[in-house]
């Protein structure tokens, strides 16, 4: 992965929306480009003008599927980004702390609303 | 619409692999050799891949297979697929895609996965198994060796074969 492409990733993933397309791709793969604007207040070009980047960057990909463009998301890129500064043995220790970020979190916020 | 349960049960991990198409299909299609790229697996036939071979992933000693299925289509250098089933779990088995495509910034590589039984363990399995072998077979066609998390799995290949069920032994599992 070249420094060009790794720049397209994180300029694609540093915008609230592109970040909740992805979400919404990845919740319902396959989604057509009208369903996932439907989601979104702002208009159907400008979801598009933020798909296009996001495919630039290689995290979506979409298939023509007769008029219809179904929207897939690619997580290979975000794998080749843990790739460059992960290795197997501190992913499972980052994802260890991480979950126990998680679990904390989610049981006091149960708390909080509990009082 | 038509076609969404289908477009549901389905996933795509795609990558720009920096070699030459014949160079990604022969590392993508290797039998009777450990794979870094698929869990150090080695892809067992009684005859070569060829559509209506049966194909098991089995360890490098041969004692158990983690994945079995069925050679649907196989057209070189394009497209590959075939069934896959985990032998450990009761689930149906899925299809897996791989399609190359040359373009002038490198090979793209797409693999497809479909009818991925949902909310079971083979659907978590192939989640993170895409983003593996995508990853990890760029960095092997292009410089000659696994990504760390590859290496690790051919490391660790020999430790793993102690927790592996009995229901993975490579004798339920004829080909």
């Amino acid at each position: 992965m070249t420094n060009d492409d790794m720049d397209a990733v994180f300029h694609a993933l540093a915008h609230a929306t592109r970040r909740r397309i992805l979400d919404l791709v990845n919740a319902k793969p396959g989604q057509g480009v009208g369903e996932l604007a439907s989601a979104f207040d702002v208009s159907r070009i400008a979801v598009m003008n933020h798909l296009a980047v996001l495919e630039q960057a290689g995290l979506i990909h979409s298939e023509k599927d007769g008029r219809t463009r179904r929207l897939y998301f690619n997580a290979a890129p975000i794998q080749m980004i843990q790739d460059r500064w992960m290795s197997a043995y501190s992913a499972r220790w980052a994802g260890r702390a991480t979950a126990l970020k998680y679990a904390a979190e989610a049981a006091a916020k149960r708390q909080e609303d509990e009082e | 619409m038509s076609g969404d349960a289908n477009a549901e049960g389905r996933a795509v991990y795609k990558v720009l692999i920096d070699a030459p198409i014949e160079t990604v299909w022969n590392t993508l299609v290797k039998t009777d050799e450990a794979l870094p790229f698929f869990f150090g697996a080695v892809c067992d036939t009684a005859d070569g891949l060829k559509p209506g071979a049966k194909m098991r992933m089995v360890t490098p000693n041969r004692k158990f297979a983690s994945v079995v299925g069925e050679v649907l289509e196989f057209s070189p250098p394009h497209r590959y697929v075939h069934t896959l089933k985990f032998t450990q779990w009761d689930d149906a088995p899925c299809t897996v895609t791989y399609e190359l495509n040359e373009t002038p910034d490198g090979v793209a590589f797409l693999l497809i996965t479909e009818n991925v039984p949902a909310g079971t363990k083979t659907e978590k399995s192939m989640a993170s198994g895409g983003d593996f072998i995508t990853s990890n077979l760029k960095r092997l066609v292009e410089t000659g060796g696994p990504a760390f998390s590859g290496r690790m799995v051919m490391a660790l290949g020999p430790l793993m074969a102690l927790f592996t069920p009995k229901a993975c032994r490579i004798e339920n599992w004829p080909l």
